[in-house]
């Protein structure tokens, strides 16, 4: 049924998602403190956290999606179907935030 | 159940199954054929719910203050002595529109004729899910069913519009409204689970199930059409059954998503909704454009004029669609730079329909046409939907839309292409595969006559309402006697009343043309229309599972006059050379 | 039930090249990406937009618990990955003992979520709580929500794998289950960075 490929190493993935996972929970609670001796202002520390923390969810949840999942060995269609819904939703959330901007 | 093993061609062949009970064949049925006939009479009710609610509506509108005849038999908190209370007029209003469009036209539209045609005119036996597509029906009834029921809660039905704006509809103790509002939540929540449930059998079966030699560039319009609704459906719906469920945790819980106390926003609402409801337009009108370029091209004896551009038009109607939704705010206190944008994007969505109208327009050129009632129906939906569409120009331009927006100048636009548009076409596709559903024709002449009525009357009800739009008459209102701009419309609203009337009794009588057509209408054969399409190859009406072996497609959905073959079409899996043997086969420019 | 060859072979080609339980599967999958960015994005947008800032989610939200309950998500999910590759290979007892395990795991995820409740609701914090209290309880309780009738399919599931119903040719249920369970997992991973973390 699926293609030949070779068996993904799934404990590897595991091991970068616990990895990632400590990070993250590193950034939102070290980093904060670790950073402010260096005169940072608060709202630029806040942004770059937010940043650092979504990328690295992102990232886990294409680990998830592309291993787990097993995206990565499948048709380019099914790949689309996928990501399709990204899109609309994306352009949802920035659409309405610019209520605030 | 029934079994499939391979035939001596490879090719499955459906073996004999055991016979069922009545109640697993026609009540609690996975043919997708009996599901979609049981949508088709549930609609059907529910369509007359909806134009029952419009009627009684237009009574207030045509006669303010006087007593509905029979509306002696309403509660005093709806109507007492039979004079409509405004609370229950913004009930009727919301009903009728909430009836009908989730329980009429959408399910009309996709629950009846995805149900029934995807699978025969693709070539396969059922639905993916044929299980999934059964409780897609159940779930369907019981949300109908849960709607019908707010009546009759203490407050009455929602009175806050079918678009349901926030704080009113969150707020109980504003809209006097109770249970009655959570119903509709409910109601909407379970329909959008019914509606999720089918575009995943529409989705998977057209991908998968193509017979050979179906390519998605032979595939016929309507199928494209729903294909591409459905995927409006499972991208949209979901968003409008979160927005649902928090607006009933609005009105139960405590939660404050929507209500001004603790920072919580009633703008969100409206972009949940409408971030729902644009591509709910188009999942309101690409169906009825897939039925009307099927009926014309058999109207017509001519293929479709400029196939690739259809479906090219179809896919940039959905993927536009995404990002109009605004237009529906020009008015509501949103970003002005969001008014802009908006605007842009809904004038560009009005070439691919464009595109449709003048391609039906250049099919029919040249044709050797037949009015039948199917193709009077389908020609009066491309000057309707024109009509409508042209409405929506006016619209779509930001600063016009600040004088007209929720003016009966909309009621005007969404009726044309609701109503002129959609409901047209449902009513074609009805008269065009009842054949293949019952086994029976509807008579032509009575047909011709209910379709010569609806036109007239429909015109006569909405065409006046643009005027009135213009004059400042406003969306809802209870009675105009009460503003002293209005005070000259009330002749028109009176008229526009008595044709509403003719336009029900019209109803009625296709009600009642459609049960007696069931029982008495001529017996139909196979291919009463000479149709090119799968499904007409097949008995009428269709055994269950359709084919013994799956056919073999070998070309486009719309051959009509080719030039190799002496009858004016072939079906799809008629091969030219094997019809008229002589002569050999022609390619066709840009055949698939 | 046919495999997918068969079906490859009597319908019309196609460029997914999945039989019709995944593809179905994706494409419900498809429909809870938007359901979910109804609710997590009109957290993000009621957020961003709100006149007053909200309080720090570790001032309210039990973020270590949390972080632990995360970490056991993933691992049901490795269990889960673990069950289809053992019955890639027919490893039935595999695929029963990995079955099992992503299930306790995955319970007990929902059973320290309810517990986090619990707590939450003594301390007064509830769904009235404000624009908080609503979108926290929307976004989790349905995430929640979503986790248990994973839970209850995957036992449905192995009550089939019980009965010898999957086998190294034939297993599409098995992998369809694990698509919706990873689903559920991406969706937490997203929703604990975004409401616990930031």
């Amino acid at each position: 049924m699926s293609a030949e490929h070779k068996k993904p190493r799934y404990m590897l993935v595991w091991g970068g998602l616990a990895l990632l996972t400590a990070i993250e929970v590193g950034t939102a609670f070290v980093v904060r403190s670790a950073l402010s001796g260096f005169g940072i202002s608060e709202d630029t520390m806040t942004m770059l956290i937010i940043v650092i923390l979504i990328g690295l969810a992102i990232w886990k949840a294409m680990l998830v999606a592309l291993y787990f999942m097993h995206l990565k060995w499948e048709t380019r269609a099914l790949k689309w179907l996928a990501a399709a819904p990204l899109l609309p939703a994306t352009i949802m959330i920035v659409v309405v935030l610019m209520e605030y901007v | 159940m029934a079994t499939t093993t391979a035939g001596p061609t490879g090719i499955p062949v459906r073996e004999e199954h055991h016979p069922q009970s009545f109640i697993r064949k026609y009540i609690f049925s996975t043919d997708h054929k009996i599901i979609g006939i049981q949508f088709l009479f549930t609609t059907l009710f529910f369509l007359l719910v909806g134009g029952l609610l419009a009627v009684m509506l237009r009574f207030q509108l045509g006669f303010p203050g006087e007593a509905l005849p029979g509306g002696s038999m309403l509660p005093e908190t709806m109507a007492p002595g039979g004079i409509i209370l405004p609370e229950f007029y913004n009930s009727l209003v919301t009903m009728h529109g909430t009836f009908m469009v989730f329980f009429a036209i959408m399910p009309l539209l996709v629950g009846v004729y995805a149900n029934y045609l995807i699978p025969m005119q693709i070539g396969t036996h059922d639905m993916a899910f044929p299980t999934l597509n059964m409780a897609s029906y159940w779930l369907f009834l019981v949300s109908g069913l849960i709607m019908l029921a707010s009546f009759w809660m203490v407050g009455g039905a929602s009175g806050a519009g079918w678009t349901q704006y926030a704080p009113l509809s969150a707020t109980p103790e504003a809209s006097g409204v109770y249970n009655g509002q959570i119903l509709w939540c409910i109601s909407i929540a379970i329909f959008g689970f019914s509606s999720l449930l089918g575009s995943i059998n529409y989705i998977t079966t057209v991908i998968n199930q193509r017979a050979p030699g179906m390519t998605w560039l032979r595939l016929p319009l309507v199928i494209w059409a729903l294909f591409i609704t459905a995927i409006l459906g499972l991208l949209a719906v979901p968003v409008l059954t979160a927005a649902v469920i928090m607006l009933m945790f609005d009105q139960t819980i405590g939660t404050t998503f929507f209500l001004p106390t603790d920072g919580g926003q009633p703008l969100l609402w409206q972009h949940l909704f409408w971030f729902f409801g644009h591509p709910e337009v188009y999942i309101l009108i690409l169906p009825a454009m897939g039925f009307v370029s099927e009926i014309i091209s058999n109207g017509s004896r001519k293929p479709v004029f400029g196939y690739k551009s259809m479906v090219f038009a179809i896919m940039a109607i959905a993927f536009l669609g995404f990002i109009v939704w605004g237009h529906h705010m020009f008015q509501s206190g949103m970003n002005p730079a969001l008014g802009m944008s908006f605007m842009i994007t809904t004038l560009i969505i009005a070439v691919p329909s464009a595109i449709k109208v003048f391609n039906w327009m250049a099919t029919m050129w040249g044709g050797a046409i037949k009015f039948t009632t199917p193709m009077l129906f389908a020609v009066g939906f491309v000057m309707l939907f024109t009509i409508g569409g042209l409405s929506g120009i006016f619209m779509a331009s930001t600063p016009v839309d600040i004088y007209i927006h929720d003016t009966y100048f909309i009621v005007a636009h969404i009726h044309y292409v609701l109503f002129g548009g959609s409901l047209f076409a449902i009513f074609g596709a009805i008269y065009y595969w009842f054949p293949k559903m019952f086994g029976r024709m509807i008579n032509e002449t009575a047909g011709k006559i209910h379709f010569a009525l609806t036109f007239v009357l429909f015109n006569l009800v909405f065409f006046p309402m643009h005027g009135l739009g213009m004059e400042g008459m406003m969306r809802r209102i209870y009675d105009t006697s009460r503003y002293t701009h209005l005070a000259e419309v009330q002749d028109t609203n009176t008229m526009i009343t008595w044709a509403a009337l003719g336009l029900f009794a019209s109803g009625l009588y296709f009600m009642l043309l459609f049960f007696w057509s069931l029982f008495r209408g001529k017996p139909a054969g196979v291919n009463p229309w000479d149709a090119t399409t799968l499904e007409w190859s097949l008995p009428s009406p269709p055994k269950h599972g359709n084919w013994e072996e799956i056919p073999t497609v070998y070309h486009g959905p719309y051959e009509y006059s080719h030039p190799d073959v002496e009858k004016d079409w072939l079906l799809q899996n008629e091969r030219p050379d094997v019809v008229s043997p002589a002569h050999e086969v022609t390619v066709r420019q840009g055949e698939a | 039930m046919a495999t997918h060859s068969a079906q490859a072979a009597r319908f019309e080609q196609t460029s997914f090249a999945v039989g019709d339980k995944k593809l179905g599967m994706w494409v419900f999958l498809a429909s809870e990406v938007m359901f979910f960015t109804g609710l997590i994005g009109s957290y993000i947008i009621l957020r961003w937009g709100a006149s007053s800032s909200w309080p720090a989610p570790n001032e309210v939200l039990n973020v270590p618990i949390t972080a632990a309950n995360t970490f056991l998500l993933i691992c049901s999910s490795v269990a889960m990955v673990k069950a289809f590759a053992a019955i890639e290979e027919g490893n039935q007892k595999g695929l029963k003992l990995w079955l099992l395990a992503t299930i306790v795991m995955g319970a007990s995820f929902v059973g320290v979520q309810a517990y986090e409740y619990i707590e939450l609701v003594h301390h007064g914090f509830t769904p009235a709580s404000g624009l908080y209290g609503s979108t926290f309880y929307a976004m989790t309780g349905f995430h929640g929500f979503h986790v248990t009738m994973g839970v209850l399919c995957m036992i449905w599931v192995l009550g089939k794998a019980m009965r010898g119903h999957y086998t190294q040719e034939n297993h599409q249920g098995v992998e369809v289950i694990g698509l919706y369970w990873h689903f559920v997992d991406l969706v937490w991973i997203l929703l604990f960075t975004i409401v616990y973390l930031i």
